[in-house]
């Protein structure tokens, strides 16, 4: 797997499993062992998708309803 | 906090904050002075993350005054050499006033230092003589004072002298962290407190004390035999009764005492002048007497408070605030109007600012386990009296007005929810979740007293006085009802249940063999098997717990002594005896808190569906896929994630499994016996333990791997699991028996702000309400914050200070949780009502 950040190249093995926060997805965050920059990656395609940075969400919005009722009903 | 408009926060109107749900600013606007005041100048004692705040120290002058007792008192009884330092320490300790504050006393010895009770455990003193940051300056000189303490200390702590009795391979297995956590000791513990019998006044139970001591001198000088050699000992533990009852009316005399000479030679306000001075009056009041007003029954509560965290670590806090001081806001202000409203609410307020700046260090593991928070100071509202009536009253209104004024993340509430609640009453509840609090956490009054009175044999008027004794577990608040002692020890990491099950009761992750050899699962003829073995690992690893706390409690006497809720305990003042001795008639209300529980459920559904139903693995292909952390095989653990069915969905597949476990584990509860010859039966929750053990727990048939978080709540299903809707859920959550089959069940639940605005979102909810109690459900809480806020709070944590969430039995200010919290949090399913 090839890091998004710096290139690093290892087998996945290699990058530091930290966790998914959504089973039912197969992203997960790694760690790069030589920038140790988060990575998103899709473990099914062994791939790294790309930078963790805070507040980014790498599975995307929560399951259920949020972000589909916008409107504030006062 | 929010997304901010073109206008700033300052600039907008109240209305406006409430529309973009900037409720930090709402309260900010809306608060008085005082408060603002009290609540920006309090120090931030949860762990952030795992550390301490920058600033925070660790307290010395707490035990150089009391070691200094300590060691001159060496030799005599438990009880009484702890006294004597204990009053060393309430007559010297620094003591300070803040500025607009009315309510008095900090264990410390100054506002931004945290305590520990050196006495527990050597491995906290260790960790503390280790820990960078929180050593005091000059640190050389603070780190020889923790060294000689440690060398003083070493051996001779509760826990030391309590590992030289337990059996040495339990005391491994206990000790390895993998199959529970905390420590057998009321060093580190919580206490259901009397307040009907508290409030008689320390003076009244002194002399309850000296009536005692007269009698039993009495018969110490009489005819000599057998009956009369048990008083010898009792005599040291009533007079260290009356050395701490002394000792804290005399602390509350100093703090009147630099009161009035505030008032009376530095203080400049004229008004200032006069609180202080009403200060002065209230703590030579109390708690030597009984209260006659408001001030002087929350102070009388504070000190009782702030004085039984001087004797040790309380992890908890139970109580029942609005219901104890109900009637003295009744008097001042309803009756009397000696005070307005909104002077009872500035008391009010600061009574939650004034918990909530209480700190005690945490080991680390502690503090991973319970993030953002100093304990799980769960507060118990609303419920009914002893005679089953509605005891809600003005209080109650007044504590959830103030949170939402104050917002603190500790302590929190607990709202006992029955059907003659008030709707007035509901929607003061409402507005402090949908303000984001997190609380309160809706509780089943009928149900919970039934539980109480099922587990336990309290009677019902008993059990109707019951207080939440950490996040979860009722506990009557009497005589005989109430538990001195109950330690986070008792505590299962019951995914090891299932993990142990599928590896003949290895450990694969700490490496060693922990639970008995059940088989190889290869071997397994059918799921009965499987099932089998799962029956004897649970049975083993609540054994192990059971008998270690069991231990701790009848040996705590001996190893740790309790003068000052000795002296606050009825039953102890009563029979001259340490309030944790079991035989002074304690009833018994032992439980099993049970972290990671769920995972059982789902992991058993995925095997017997897909290796014994369906045949579509081999249990060696799960097996190597477990032990391969699922790497490899990922196309088959996202098939056992999405293909298997999942509690919280409704679907009798799984649900049957859970509630099967749960019946197995209820009629275990009953065999296991707690030294009041009483029940155990198991309580599911998590507070923040499935982060703390998510590198702890092994793959899973789930689909989880090492390292990712368990399942939160103790009955919540995984986050994005539950696919059916909020009925689906409440639905297999009421498919088991909330009286009989366990204590207590956490149901964690997140929700729409968006749709829960406005009248609309009120009637949504009491909607969700009547059908949670309908269904017999014990437990819900809620989060209501949308995920653009929080991740927000995520990429921006200083403009987000004040963003609270729920995280399990307690909530947090959202920037203290570790990242993988947050994230957990996040993505748990929005259940859209209606």
């Amino acid at each position: 797997m090839k890091c998004s950040a710096c290139a690093f190249e290892a087998p996945i093995g290699k990058f530091r499993y930290l966790y998914n926060a959504r089973i039912d997805s197969s992203i997960t965050m790694r760690q790069c062992p030589q920038c140790e920059q988060w990575l998103a990656v899709d473990e099914l395609l062994g791939e790294a998708k790309d930078v963790v940075n805070p507040g980014e969400a790498p599975w995307g919005k929560s399951a259920g309803i949020e972000g589909l009722a916008e409107d504030v009903q006062v | 906090m929010g997304q901010s408009t073109a206008r700033t926060e300052k600039e907008s109107s109240v209305e406006e904050l409430k529309n973009r749900r900037e409720w930090w600013f709402v309260a900010e606007k809306t608060r008085s002075k005082r408060l603002d005041y009290l609540r920006k100048g309090v120090w931030k004692k949860g762990a952030i993350g795992g550390n301490y705040a920058p600033g925070i120290k660790i307290d010395l002058t707490f035990p150089q005054l009391f070691i200094d007792k300590w060691q001159e008192h060496e030799g005599e009884a438990i009880m009484l050499q702890k006294a004597h330092a204990l009053a060393h320490v309430l007559d010297n300790i620094p003591i300070f006033i803040t500025d607009n504050s009315q309510i008095m006393g900090y264990i410390g010895s100054a506002p931004h230092n945290i305590v520990w009770h050196w006495q527990g455990i050597s491995m906290v003193n260790e960790e503390i003589y280790n820990e960078e940051g929180i050593i005091p300056e000059p640190e050389e000189e603070s780190l020889e004072i923790l060294a000689n303490l440690n060398d003083y200390w070493g051996g001779r702590t509760a826990v030391d002298k309590l590992a030289r009795v337990l059996d040495p391979e339990d005391a491994v297995k206990f000790m390895s962290g993998a199959i529970g956590w905390g420590t057998p000791t009321s060093a580190a513990t919580y206490s259901t407190k009397d307040f009907d019998y508290i409030f008689k006044g320390f003076e009244a139970i002194l002399a309850e004390v000296e009536e005692r001591m007269e009698e039993t001198e009495e018969k110490l000088q009489g005819n000599p035999s057998p009956e009369i050699l048990p008083l010898y000992d009792k005599l040291p533990r009533w007079e260290a009764m009356q050395i701490v009852l002394e000792a804290g009316i005399r602390y509350a005399e100093r703090y009147a005492r630099l009161a009035r000479t505030l008032a009376e030679h530095f203080e400049s306000d004229p008004e200032r002048r006069e609180e202080l001075l009403r200060i002065a009056e209230t703590c030579e009041r109390v708690p030597a007497k009984p209260p006659r007003n408001l001030q002087e029954s929350l102070q009388f509560d504070h000190f009782v408070q702030v004085l039984s965290r001087y004797e040790t670590f309380e992890g908890a806090w139970p109580h029942r605030p609005d219901y104890i001081h109900g009637p003295y806001y009744d008097k001042d202000v309803n009756q009397d109007k000696r005070l307005s409203k909104e002077e009872a609410l500035d008391l009010v307020g600061e009574h939650l600012i004034r918990t909530h700046e209480v700190g005690i260090f945490a080991p680390k593991w502690a503090r991973e386990g319970l993030q953002g928070i100093t304990g799980t100071w769960v507060w118990t509202m609303g419920g009914v009296k002893p005679d089953g009536s509605d005891a809600c009253n003005d209080m109650t209104v007044a504590y959830m007005q103030a949170a939402r004024l104050v917002r603190v993340s500790n302590p929190t509430f607990g709202f006992r929810w029955h059907p003659k609640v008030k709707d007035e009453v509901m929607r003061e509840c409402f507005e402090c979740i949908r303000h984001g609090l997190g609380y309160p956490s809706m509780r089943n009054d009928p149900v919970l007293v039934a539980n109480t009175v099922h587990w336990y044999g309290h009677p019902v008027e008993e059990a109707r006085t019951w207080v939440h004794q950490a996040c979860m577990s009722p506990c009557p608040t009497t005589k005989y009802g109430c538990q001195p002692m109950r330690m986070a020890s008792a505590t299962a990491n019951c995914a090891k249940m299932i993990e142990y099950a599928l590896h003949d009761g290895y450990d694969p992750v700490v490496n060693m063999q922990m639970g008995p050899k059940t088989g190889d699962p290869r071997e397994f003829k059918d799921f009965e098997d499987l099932f089998g073995a799962w029956v004897k690992q649970m049975e083993w690893l609540r054994n192990i717990l059971v008998r270690t706390v069991n231990l701790g409690r009848v040996k705590d006497p001996e190893f740790f002594g309790r003068p000052f809720l000795s002296a606050i305990y009825e039953r102890a003042v009563e029979t001259g005896t340490d309030a944790c001795d079991p035989s002074n008639g304690d009833r018994g209300n032992a439980w099993v808190t049970g972290f990671t529980w769920v995972e059982n459920a789902d992991s058993l559904a995925a095997i017997k569906k897909f290796v014994y139903d369906e045949k579509k693995y081999t249990m060696d292909e799960v097996l190597d896929a477990l032990n391969a952390n699922w790497v490899g095989y990922e196309e088959m653990r996202l098939d056992f994630v999405k293909n298997a069915p999942k509690w919280g969905n409704d679907d009798d597949y799984v649900d049957d499994l859970m509630v099967r476990c749960l019946r197995e584990v209820s009629r275990h509860s009953k065999e296991n016996r707690c030294p009041s010859n009483n029940t155990w039966p198991l309580l599911p929750e998590n507070v923040s333990g499935n982060i703390h053990y998510a590198n702890l727990v092994g793959a899973l048939p789930n689909g989880r791997r090492l390292g990712d978080a368990l399942y939160d709540g103790g009955i919540s299903p995984g986050p994005g699991l539950d696919k059916k809707g909020p009925t689906a859920v409440l639905k297999s959550c009421g498919k088991f028996d909330h009286v009989t089959d366990g204590r207590a069940f956490l149901l964690n639940q997140r929700l729409s702000p968006t749709q829960l605005s406005g009248e609309k979102g009120y009637q949504l909810w009491k909607a969700y309400m009547k059908t949670w109690a309908d269904l017999g459900l014990d437990h819900v809480q809620f989060n209501m914050v949308d995920d653009a806020t929080l991740r927000a709070a995520q990429k921006d944590p200083e403009k987000y200070q004040e963003v609270i969430v729920r995280v399990a039995g307690y909530s947090a200010h959202f920037v203290d949780i570790s990242r993988k919290t947050q994230d957990n949090i996040i993505q748990r399913t929005v259940q859209g009502l209606g």
